[in-house]
């Protein structure tokens, strides 16, 4: 073993390129946090990560601090459940922490902390906070639950580059804001919703899947995203056959959690009646359902009759953007080398 | 917008290592071009100039105060009532021209002239209650001289200040004869003896100079405490990166107003400290970050820096003088260090500490005015004449200014360990009966007569008596003031300028505020007193920068202290 430290009088080693919070979760050691998110990193702001480090007087935040050889820290003092039992119930304190039915109960970062510290009904109460903003077409913004956290500005910021959100405002009265504080239907927001997805509690939530099913009642099956071909992998969460959320799969490559506002939102195809579910061959005014063999075999005789009559020059090919790069690639093999043109184009190229 | 904006724009731009610092002063110059008012338009062209996001922008002008995104009126009043106001009855002044332009607090008159409000806190302690007055200070306002003023302004013309105040200079070293016309002028300043000390340190190696201001023992004068030359001597050592000096006079701490009469009265002292300063950690760019607020005091240091210049005395550095736009927090240096490179004024999470991560991610010193301008003497008279001034470990002079309750308010400077009883007499004594003392801005523990009774004005006296020297602003208190009230207030401040970043400052302050206002409001209870002792107790040591002690200190020695008279007010 290299060098080792103490977590709750467990000797662990470390390499000193992870935080003690990284460490212990990767130890399976519970400490709470609202402001630390893995990709962002530390921000050091909710403070409810301390942890008591022997010789050092201040409690220390465990997403900023960095393990020593030989440190002792204790996660579970009285003096450090105190300190993270007051910040959660000062949090608790202002706005709208209702959970009966808030949309993200079961996933919410702040009631996990408030159960895991015991805090059944909040110990001071003083004030609301602005009403709702659904004036966005996919996400609704709820001021009473933000705690401030600062993870949508900053996946807002530096993730998507959007440059959207940002704090405004000061002390007890910072808010998120859109642009100048405008709602956000009418900001510069494209509504990806990177935000949502960073949101540790329920200030941010798809408006599509509000009151459709609690969090625990959802099944979520891996996919990758239909809509072309950086082939983005999604979690649908599923209730019956009805899609309630789609989320980006957080570490999985080529998008780590990212999505657009297509793939985020733009599920609704899959149930349209209009979906075609056969190939269709048109006949007279109309079409008529018919098979893969029948179909193919009708697409290649007419390639072959019109290469016959015209030449292959007679024939172009547009490429999909849904399409992979593979498949894209295949499309033109076919084009150059089996009907032989260079007719050959793709419908992203601009 | 005027028809030389993009050239003064260029000209502020150029100032900076890094065009985004410009953001605060451009921001200000348009909000000054388009009748004191920073619309939605005025943002976007903000954003443009810097190029920074619409919400960027907005963020930093709803972050500082000085921005007015929402209209005010062609004379915007300003009423100080943070504590050394309230202690010297701003309440009444408030009251006064609410009533006389029929407008509360907040509102503006229909005809637009006024808009009334309350601010927190404008370092005019000894010459309370103040008005500003747009971008002008109106300093001992009376109601009657407030009517005058009112007038004055209804027919488009601004009265003189009356700036009185007491003023007695033991030492001699810090502040000089302001009845002299031309105090501020280098003429002045050299035929004092000024510029000498420069020339000395040039031909000096900055390793001696930081020797010597080390073995002087120059305490920081903006309230930590921290031995100057140690803090220099933490750069490090044959780094690439330029290096950064930072003068933190940025005054903002409730009950002290001594760095603005070295820098309105005395411009040249600290210039030459901040020269020979710039000179010992080789900083080629020096930067002045003075609150917003003063920016009369600002044209004084730019004026002095161009005579400077033109005599030659500051070929080695350039000294920018970087306005503040209104936050208490920018006097942390992290704070201040994010604040100058045009962002919101959150404190940074350390370590990394300046020395090693500073401006622009530099090497960086942050030190304040006092501090600086102690600096030539030592070079001038040596260490060890510096020393023979104050007491040990706590040498040289020190300015403390005196507010509330005392029959001459104003500054003192005197060397440190000076007893209180002799600075509380030099200012005339207390008025009336005393109540409690606070020794080192609003930001240390109160103390009763009994503690304070024999105490000595050095930082380790006060530390040993349960409080701090802090930045030696000094407010009495009489019998007159109900200690609960006084707390009300101080939150109030706290809570009006917590930077709002971490939860137990930001949340803490706001639920102790409200409970303290319960109380004083006859709604509270016993419970409501322990709970905000409890929030004290945890919340000290727990934010991410000293803002959360510098609140839950006072507060908690005020309710503990003053126990019954917080319990009186239960029902």
């Amino acid at each position: 073993m290299g060098k080792t430290f103490i977590i709750d009088d467990r000797e662990i080693a470390f390499d000193g390129s992870k935080t003690v919070l990284q460490i212990a979760r990767e130890n399976d050691i519970y400490i709470p946090s609202l402001c630390y998110h893995p990709k962002l990193g530390p921000a050091s702001k909710c403070r409810v990560c301390v942890v008591e480090v022997e010789g050092i007087r201040a409690l220390q935040t465990a997403c900023t601090l960095m393990p020593k050889e030989g440190m002792k820290v204790n996660t579970s003092s009285e003096r450090v459940i105190d300190a993270r039992r007051m910040v959660v119930n000062l949090l608790l304190a202002n706005g709208n922490h209702n959970c009966l039915s808030c949309e993200v109960n079961g996933a919410c970062e702040l009631q996990e902390a408030a159960y895991r510290l015991g805090i059944e009904i909040p110990a001071f109460v003083v004030e609301e906070r602005e009403e709702r903003d659904e004036s966005g077409v996919f996400i609704m913004r709820d001021p009473g639950k933000c705690i401030q956290c600062g993870r949508c500005i900053e996946g807002c910021n530096r993730l998507v580059v959007n440059e959207v959100l940002d704090f405004g405002y000061r002390g007890g009265h910072t808010k998120v804001i859109c642009d100048g504080d405008l709602p956000m239907g009418q900001s510069s927001c494209v509504q990806c919703g990177e935000c949502v997805q960073l949101c540790p509690v329920g200030a941010l939530i798809e408006k599509k899947g509000m009151g459709k099913a609690r969090t625990w009642e959802t099944k979520k099956v891996r996919t990758t995203c239909p809509y072309c071909g950086v082939g983005c992998q999604l979690e649908l969460h599923v209730k019956g056959d009805q899609i309630i959320r789609v989320t980006g799969v957080e570490d999985a490559q080529p998008n780590q959690g990212h999505l657009c506002v297509k793939g985020r939102f733009g599920y609704d195809f899959i149930y349209s009646k209009d979906r075609l579910t056969t190939p269709l061959i048109r006949e007279k005014d109309g079409f008529r359902e018919a098979g893969w063999d029948e179909a193919l075999d009708l697409v290649a005789g007419k390639f072959k009759q019109i290469i016959k009559e015209s030449g292959p020059d007679a024939i172009a090919g547009v490429s999909c953007a849904r399409s992979i790069n593979e498949d894209s690639y295949n499309m033109q093999k076919l084009f150059r080398g089996v009907i032989g043109t260079n007719n050959i184009d793709h419908c992203a190229r601009t | 917008m005027k028809k030389n904006y993009q050239e003064r724009v260029e000209n502020i731009i150029r100032k900076y290592p890094d065009a985004r610092s410009a953001v605060l002063p451009v921001m200000q110059l348009i909000q000054k071009e388009s009748g004191n008012n920073l619309s939605a338009s005025g943002i976007d062209e903000a954003a443009r100039t810097v190029g920074m996001s619409r919400s960027g922008i907005f963020g930093i002008a709803t972050y500082y105060t000085m921005f007015n995104t929402r209209p005010v009126g062609a004379y915007h009043l300003q009423v100080d009532t943070c504590v050394p106001g309230f202690l010297h009855g701003a309440d009444g002044i408030v009251k006064h021209l609410s009533e006389k332009l029929g407008i509360a607090v907040g509102e503006t008159t229909k005809d637009g002239m006024f808009t009334l409000s309350t601010v927190q806190d404008l370092a005019s302690c000894a010459t309370g209650p103040v008005i500003q007055v747009n971008d002008r200070y109106f300093e001992n306002m009376t109601v009657e001289k407030a009517d005058k003023l009112i007038e004055s302004l209804k027919k488009g013309k601004e009265p003189e200040n009356d700036t009185s105040m007491n003023v007695v200079s033991e030492c001699g070293i810090l502040l000089n004869d302001r009845t002299k016309k031309d105090c501020r002028t280098i003429g002045f300043y050299k035929k004092n003896g000024g510029y000498r000390a420069l020339k000395k340190a040039l031909a000096m190696k900055p390793a001696d100079i930081v020797n010597e201001v080390k073995e002087a023992g120059i305490r920081g004068r903006g309230g930590a405490g921290f031995p100057a030359g140690m803090k220099w001597s933490f750069l490090p050592q044959d780094d690439p990166r330029p290096v950064y000096l930072i003068c933190n006079a940025d005054e903002g701490e409730p009950g002290t107003f001594k760095d603005r009469q070295i820098m309105e009265f005395n411009p040249h002292l600290l210039i030459e400290g901040i020269a020979i300063s710039a000179h010992a950690i080789q900083a080629a760019k020096s930067f002045i970050y003075i609150r917003g607020e003063f920016s009369w005091i600002a044209d004084i240091l730019e004026t002095a820096i161009e005579e400077a210049k033109k005599d030659g005395c500051l070929s080695h550095t350039e000294i920018v003088v970087h306005r503040g736009g209104g936050s208490y927090v920018c006097g942390d240096e992290t704070a201040q260090i994010e604040s100058l490179e045009g962002k919101r004024g959150n404190p940074r999470v350390k370590p990394p500490f300046p020395a090693n991560f500073g401006l622009y991610g530099c090497p960086t010193v942050v030190n304040n005015v006092e501090t600086l301008s102690n600096v030539p003497y030592v070079i001038t008279h040596g260490a060890e004449a510096y020393k023979k001034i104050g007491v040990t470990n706590n040498t040289g002079p020190k300015i403390f200014g005196v507010s509330g309750h005392v029959n001459r308010p104003g500054v003192y400077e005197y060397p440190l360990g000076t007893k209180l009883k002799v600075i509380l007499d030099a200012a005339g004594g207390v008025k009336g009966k005393l109540k409690g003392v606070i020794v080192g801005g609003l930001s240390v523990p109160i103390l009763t007569p009994a503690e304070a009774n024999d105490l000595s004005l050095d930082y380790d006296s006060c530390q040993k008596a349960g409080t701090a020297l802090g930045s030696g602003g000094i407010m009495v208190i009489n019998d007159t003031v109900s200690i609960p009230e006084l707390a009300l207030r101080t939150i109030e401040f706290y809570q009006h300028e917590s930077c709002g970043q971490c939860v137990p400052c930001r949340e803490g302050s706001l639920v102790i505020m409200k409970k303290l206002k319960n109380l004083v409001d006859g709604r509270g209870t016993k419970e409501d007193i322990d709970l905000v002792l409890h929030l004290c107790a945890n919340i000290r040591g727990l934010t991410l920068c000293p803002t959360g002690e510098a609140f839950s200190m006072p507060i908690q020695a005020m309710v503990a202290k003053y126990r019954p008279e917080f319990e009186a007010l239960v029902k």
